[in-house]
């Protein structure tokens, strides 16, 4: 093989992708495609809950953030208590259409302050006390879809939450990128060359059929989704892009269920009030011209998004204009069947705090999961939340 | 030669197998000098060379001069900024670690310090406590395992990870208490909650002095009587540790470890037991070790080359082979970052989940382009996502580039020096370790084999050279 070869992506690149026959026989195992899908949007960093939905009668608030509160003449009033942040006027008019369920005061016991600890606690539905080394959506994928094309993370590297224990999601932002990657021709005559037994072999056998896997069903994601562009106008930033590839993915009849994406910078703890106001605004117009997306597909019918950020934020603002690391927060689930349009639950009167000052949870994390795993996706919840937990009535 | 003298010889394949294990992979060159030794003579060398224990460091002298005389409360601008300056050193001192790795010649020793940070896990924003950190672990690697673990106990960067700063009489805090137990001694269901309760009283007042030194600070510690694993007793934290250390658990626990990682990832109970019984009699790291390499069964066909290498071991290997370095260190933790092992930065305080954990569809491709990227001028078409801490702009500027290229200065020459004077094959045994497959065997047999450097390249490409 002559290094040029080597290098490029010449070659096999103009025609169609070698598929050796053991790989087709692989391909095979089909379960029967699943219409709803799960769109997973994390805030991270730890988005401030309290300047996000607004209590705006409440001196608590402003006692306690006497430089960052938002103005009650400013925020988006939904009721005689608590408006949302200016910045979220698109969100605003979905959740004015019924498209919006805020549940309030989420959370878990003995709360997380480490971004990474409570990132893993959300993506691997653990306690607090419990390390998992699967994600509930990888366990999801292990169970029910059966193949890594089941999830997409939009992006490069694949979180905790799509890992399964024999079983990943496929992480891809861009997946002609990735088509071209794998396309690489000494990869594929190093596939062609390998056999079916040899998938077998006990490590040595996942790696080729991870390679495999990688190949196939990221040629499955290009070659059904380069026909299809939406039409939409996203804003023009990274959340955007992320957004309308997910909205590609779903509308060219991928069957993919699951999809995760994040948007950060949430971590203010200094001079919060402009980088969360153009982060929220951000978050506002792109989900509102995902949902319009979807709408005229007719893909939103079928669709719910959930939106959590891995903690919320400390009640009392710190010297520096910002906020601390808190523990619960709210979380938005986003869809045309929601079965409790507008506030699911009473916001906290910030009357009762723990001992850090931070607002205590009400609603467990995991009943949140539960619900959308069994009235949505209507697959039995427990084995993959590893334990039984009440479903909430949600969708 | 007789027939027994000839069975106690090490086999070349066999040397290999032990550094990679041992160690961090072993050049042809060695290998030719270790050649027609005997296991026992080849395993005494491994471990004289890490006798000698050669420290990391890295000098701070700015943030070192703050920490001996100054404090937050006196000069926070001050501080603020060396936390910015504590957090680069870190990414430099992961370069310098990572360098140590692919150059020392106390290899087990290297071997062990990257194990033992992945068992007593912390991370610290601290360059300080780091080092301090590392050192210790360093001194520990091979040595007394009950010393290890009280050491462990008062190092600053694990009192202020789990919290044992706030850990007072009356208000405990159990964070470090359940993960002695949990993670580092015993495993989980070795104890009750009770037990965790009682021994967290004993660790109150436990803390690390803003300069760095442990103190036990006597009026939050609790001297009263506590009832850990059915004996009552005023324990302190030390009499904790030779509590737990009496348990059998305990030695099981970190056989069983030190089996998973440096043997096979599959469990084998009757191997493990074995481990458990050497190390159960003194807690000797190195005697359990020696035993472990002196073991036949270590040298197995189910053993050798079944094991999946982690980030760092695939990249301390690639380096040992043909030195690299780039010309911006973020390139390198943005490799390890995609790889998804960054030095220093564990996920959390279980560590990084090893074997085919490493392995998802996108590390998985990293992997094989690697090799590429680093010594033929390669492209990437990958991207990190971006931190925690990041602002908006740093989270979300990173571009997609399909036709990033890294800036690698490769050393080939100590690739010609080590590996030149080897033919095709010997090449590829001395690069792959796992069992060939037909498959692999007639693919490489396809290749034009013109150009060592080339077919060096190709070798490491293999999902094969995932193995070790």
């Amino acid at each position: 093989m002559k290094r040029r070869d080597f290098l490029k992506n010449s070659g096999l690149a103009s025609t169609a992708l070698f598929v050796p026959s053991f790989v087709q026989a692989y391909e095979t195992t089909d379960v029967t495609p699943r219409d709803k899908k799960i769109v997973i949007l994390q805030l991270s960093g730890g988005n401030d809950g309290l300047n996000t939905l607004v209590p705006y009668t409440n001196d608590i608030y402003y006692k306690n953030r006497n430089t960052i509160a938002r103005n009650k003449h400013e925020v988006l009033a939904i009721n005689d208590t608590h408006g949302f942040h200016e910045s979220l006027a698109d969100f605003k008019s979905l959740y004015d259409a019924g498209y919006v369920s805020v549940i309030n005061n989420v959370g878990y016991p003995n709360p997380s302050r480490s971004h990474f600890r409570a990132t893993d606690i959300w993506h691997t539905a653990s306690g607090s006390g419990e390390y998992l080394k699967t994600g509930w959506v990888g366990r999801y994928l292990a169970e029910v879809s059966k193949k890594p094309l089941g999830a997409i993370e939009v992006d490069d590297t694949l979180s905790l939450l799509m890992k399964g224990k024999t079983i990943n999601g496929i992480a891809t932002k861009d997946a002609s990128l990735f088509y071209k990657t794998t396309k690489d021709a000494y990869f594929g005559k190093m596939l062609d060359k390998y056999t079916a037994s040899h998938l077998s072999e006990h490590n040595l056998g996942y790696l080729y059929k991870t390679v495999v896997d990688a190949k196939s069903s990221v040629a499955q994601i290009y070659e059904k989704t380069k026909v299809y562009s939406s039409s939409q106008e996203y804003p023009n930033n990274a959340f955007g892009k992320q957004l309308k590839t997910i909205s590609e993915f779903i509308n060219s009849g991928l069957e993919t269920q699951v999809y995760y994406a994040s948007l950060g910078g949430f971590d203010t703890h200094a001079n919060q009030l402009n980088s969360q106001k153009r982060l929220l605004d951000v978050y506002s117009k792109g989900i509102a011209t995902f949902v319009k997306d979807l709408k005229e597909t007719g893909a939103f019918k079928d669709t719910i998004i959930v939106t959590f950020s891995e903690f919320g934020r400390r009640l009392k603002q710190n010297a520096a204009k910002g906020t601390d690391h808190g523990a619960a927060n709210m979380v938005f689930l986003l869809g045309e069947n929601l079965k409790h349009p507008g506030m699911y639950n009473k916001p906290d009167n910030l009357l009762n705090l723990d001992s850090n000052g931070d607002l205590i949870y009400e609603v467990d994390f995991r009943n949140i999961y539960a619900s959308l795993i069994k009235e949505w996706l209507e697959t039995e919840p427990s084995s993959i939340l590893n334990g039984k937990f009440k479903t909430l009535d949600l969708v | 030669m007789s027939q027994t003298t000839k069975k106690s010889i090490l086999k070349d394949t066999h040397i290999r197998h032990l550094y990679q294990r041992a160690g961090f992979g072993i050049s042809p060159k060695t290998v030719e000098k270790l050649s027609g030794l005997k296991k026992k003579e080849v395993v005494k060398k491994l471990f004289k060379s890490s006798k000698s224990i050669t420290h990391l460091y890295l000098p701070t002298p700015d943030i070192d001069a703050f920490m001996q005389t100054d404090t937050p409360k006196k000069n926070p601008k001050k501080f603020r900024q060396l936390i910015k300056v504590s957090r680069s050193k870190l990414k430099d001192y992961n370069l310098v670690w990572v360098d140590k790795m692919a150059t020392s010649n106390e290899e087990l020793r290297e071997r062990m310090t990257l194990f033992w940070a992945n068992h007593f896990v912390v991370r610290t924003n601290n360059i300080v406590f780091s080092q301090h950190y590392n050192a210790t672990l360093r001194k520990y690697a091979l040595g007394n395992f009950r010393d290890f673990v009280i050491a462990i106990a008062k190092e600053p960067a694990m009192l202020s990870y789990l919290n044992n700063q706030q850990n007072r009489k009356g208000k405990p805090n159990e964070n470090f208490a359940r993960e002695l137990m949990e993670l580092f001694t015993l495993g989980i269901g070795a104890y009750t909650e009770k037990d965790i309760k009682e021994s967290a009283r004993a660790f109150t007042g436990w803390g690390h002095t803003f300069k760095g030194e442990f103190v036990l600070r006597k009026k939050q510690h609790d001297f009263g009587e506590k009832e850990f694993f059915g004996v009552k007793g005023n324990f302190n934290g030390e009499d904790i540790i030779d509590l737990i250390l009496k348990r059998p658990e305990c030695a099981q626990f970190i056989a069983k470890k030190i089996y998973l990682h440096f043997v096979n990832d599959i469990p084998n109970e009757g191997r493990i037991e074995e481990l458990a019984i050497v190390f159960r009699e003194n807690y000797n790291i190195e005697e359990v070790m020696r035993h472990l390499f002196m073991a036949n069964w270590f040298y197995e066909k189910d053993v050798i080359g079944q094991k999946i290498k982690s980030p760092i071991d695939l990249l301390v290997q690639l380096k040992r082979t043909i030195p690299f370095s780039f010309k911006k260190p973020n390139e390198f933790l943005y490799i390890q970052r995609l790889l998804g092992q960054v030095l220093l930065e564990p996920p959390n305080v279980a560590g990084w989940s090893e074997g085919r954990n490493w392995i998802d569809s996108n590390t998985m491709m990293v992997r094989l382009k690697l090799p590429s990227v680093l010594f033929m001028n390669g492209t990437i078409a990958f991207d990190v996502k971006g931190e925690f801490e990041d602002s908006f702009e740093e989270f979300n500027k990173k571009k997609s580039n399909f036709n990033r290229r890294l800036t690698v200065t490769k050393n080939w020459e100590v690739f010609h020096e080590n590996y030149g004077h080897l033919n095709y094959e010997e090449l590829y045994h001395n690069l792959i370790s796992t069992t060939t497959n037909k498959g692999t065997q007639e693919f490489l047999q396809s290749l034009k084999k013109t150009n060592k450097q080339e077919f060096c390249v190709q070798l490491m490409s293999l999902p094969e050279y995932q193995l070790c």
